[in-house]
């Protein structure tokens, strides 16, 4: 069954609108995003920088279509700032804007950095004794990136146990580097690992519920194994849809697909 | 003197107990010096390693929940190595961190140029919110950290091994301005860090060759006094440079966009061009690139018997 057939519409007409996007990226993370925003963080879209909300971080900042999306369910975008993606007179690109777009942690695109900044962001809410918790998702091609085991070696050392990382394991990092073990790395770093399906609102209800914040402890990782492209029969997979704009025939079938 | 290292080390004692904001993450670098400071703020202090990247990442991290990061490690692997982080996570993203650097240019002279640095200075300037300051005495950078630590911006502090050694009174040390440490009337003399030492005994040898030479010293490199070397130079028409930065950018072009509009100006610069290779001692590499009272000296001359 697939979830969140309006998001996942809704970031196809926008990739379509404006032409620019990066559709199986988003999918493979959205029903993911939708799920922490939904029952997991705690943050409110009236106060996006309330000094006591849970950070979260898309370190794979390719994957925005999906949390412009969110952001827009949940009340921290406009229908204004849909319709201006990817154009000179609104807010939302390709990549976010921590500067200009309300709930966006990090001004993400190069991969790799939206992970360490995730780990200071953690050391920083300790060293106050503040109990808001801090997220990262990250991409498994993102995983190729050097920073992210220099940080995740850092934090499992700092013991950062109010810190989750949730890692899309959608299949890109395997095409280029097959020895894909991302949850035995992430153990022999030091991390408490969580494998689940990143499509399934069981079990990411069931884990991410059962996740403990302490401030010290070891932090931890949900390795959720996807589906890059999910939700769409043409898109699922790798290949040509990484970076492709649907024409309009396409997007008719996109749009029959979702709203079955 | 006392090393500015030394004097960093004292500062972050003096500066942290009275601002629970400052948070010291180094690279495995002056871990000893700074246990003081360790104690003294219990949590704010974390030798995270080496891996400069992430500690570029993390301070930025640490800045957005409030709190004030002091990053310090070696020049070229804080600026040139982790640039992007640097660049992405504070200038795109406007938030503001410390960055405290030892070994730029020459300092470990005996260790080869992957511990040299000649582009530190110029990469900060790109940032419309980098600061740059080359503090070259122990006031200057206790004063000067002090003004600015909290800012908001992007700090940028490179700390010389050896001090220059002129001894400043507090007054004379403001964030932004130049020093006029000598005045003369045949040429002007802009030096930075260790090199006014350097500077100031060419002076003196050029004084008995009956040529008057002024010496400007800047610690603070951005923002620029822009004033203080154009009012030198509208007096002598002639400006040479010494700086232990890259030739192509650094505290000559600063010099020659200051003197836009001046009339029959001559100058010269004393940088570095390429790799220095080889070891030795910091004045045997600085020598190699004609920074040493002789070459300042020989410059100077030049400059004035082209133009006289």
């Amino acid at each position: 069954m697939t979830l969140n057939k309006d998001l996942r519409l809704r970031i196809a007409q926008m990739v379509k609108l404006s032409g620019e996007g990066h559709i199986p990226s988003s999918y493979s993370i959205v029903d993911l995003v939708e799920h922490l925003y939904g029952h997991v963080l705690r943050v409110d879209a009236r106060n996006p920088r309330d000094p006591e909300r849970d950070y979260f971080i898309l370190s794979k900042g390719h994957g925005c279509g999906a949390l412009y999306a969110v952001l827009h369910k949940y009340g921290f975008l406009s229908d204004q700032d849909i319709a201006d993606y990817s154009t000179s007179s609104g807010i939302l690109g390709g990549h976010p804007d921590m500067t200009t777009v309300p709930g966006a942690e990090a001004s993400t695109g190069s991969l790799g950095h939206g992970f360490p900044t995730a780990v200071g962001t953690a050391l920083g809410l300790r060293i106050q004794c503040r109990a808001n918790r801090t997220f990262a998702l990250l991409g498994d091609g993102e995983c190729h990136e050097g920073t992210i085991w220099e940080s995740a070696n850092v934090a499992a050392n700092l013991r950062l146990g109010n810190l989750c990382a949730v890692v899309d394991w959608n299949g890109s990092a395997a095409q280029l580097m097959p020895l894909d073990d991302l949850p035995a790395k992430w153990r022999a770093f030091g991390w408490e690992v969580h494998e689940i399906d990143g499509h399934s609102a069981e079990q990411m209800r069931a884990t991410f519920a059962g996740l403990s914040f302490a401030s010290e402890g070891r932090p931890k990782v949900v390795v959720a194994r996807t589906v890059k492209g999910k939700g769409v029969s043409f898109t699922e997979g790798h290949g040509r849809w990484h970076h492709r704009v649907p024409t309009d025939e396409e997007m008719a079938a996109l749009s029959q697909e979702l709203q079955a | 003197m006392k090393k500015l290292r030394q004097e960093f080390a004292d500062t972050m004692l003096e500066v942290g107990p009275q601002d629970s904001r400052l948070v010291v993450m180094v690279g495995d670098i002056s871990h000893g010096i700074l246990q003081p400071y360790a104690a003294a703020c219990p949590g704010r202090y974390y030798n995270i390693g080496i891996c400069e990247p992430t500690i570029v990442n993390m301070a930025a991290g640490l800045n957005k929940t409030g709190l004030i990061p002091v990053v310090h490690t070696i020049a070229p692997f804080i600026t040139e190595r982790a640039y992007e982080q640097i660049k992405l996570d504070f200038g795109y993203q406007m938030l503001s961190t410390n960055i405290i650097s030892v070994g730029g240019a020459f300092d470990y002279a005996q260790l080869g140029c992957s511990h040299h640095c000649y582009t530190d200075v110029s990469l900060i300037s790109h940032l419309k919110r980098g600061v740059v300051v080359l503090p070259g005495s122990p006031l200057e950078f206790n004063k000067l950290f002090k003004d600015i630590y909290a800012n908001g911006l992007i700090n940028y502090f490179r700390l010389p091994d050896q001090p220059h050694g002129v001894e400043f009174k507090p007054g004379e040390i403001q964030f932004g301005k130049g020093v006029r440490v000598r005045e003369g009337k045949d040429a002007t003399i802009a030096v930075i860090g260790t090199q006014l030492r350097n500077a100031l005994a060419a002076a003196d040898r050029l004084a008995g060759l009956g040529v008057s030479v002024e010496v400007l010293y800047f610690h603070t490199i951005k923002p620029f006094d822009s004033e203080l070397l154009r009012a030198s130079v509208m007096k002598t028409r002639k400006f040479l440079t010494v700086e232990e930065l890259s030739a192509h950018d650094g505290l000559y072009n600063l010099c020659l966009r200051a003197c836009v509009g001046i009339n029959d100006v001559a100058s010269g610069q004393i940088a570095i061009e390429d790799f220095v290779h080889g070891y030795g001692t910091y004045e045997e590499l600085c020598g190699r690139v004609g920074m040493s009272s002789d070459g300042i000296t020989r410059s100077i001359l030049r400059l004035t018997a082209n133009t006289a």
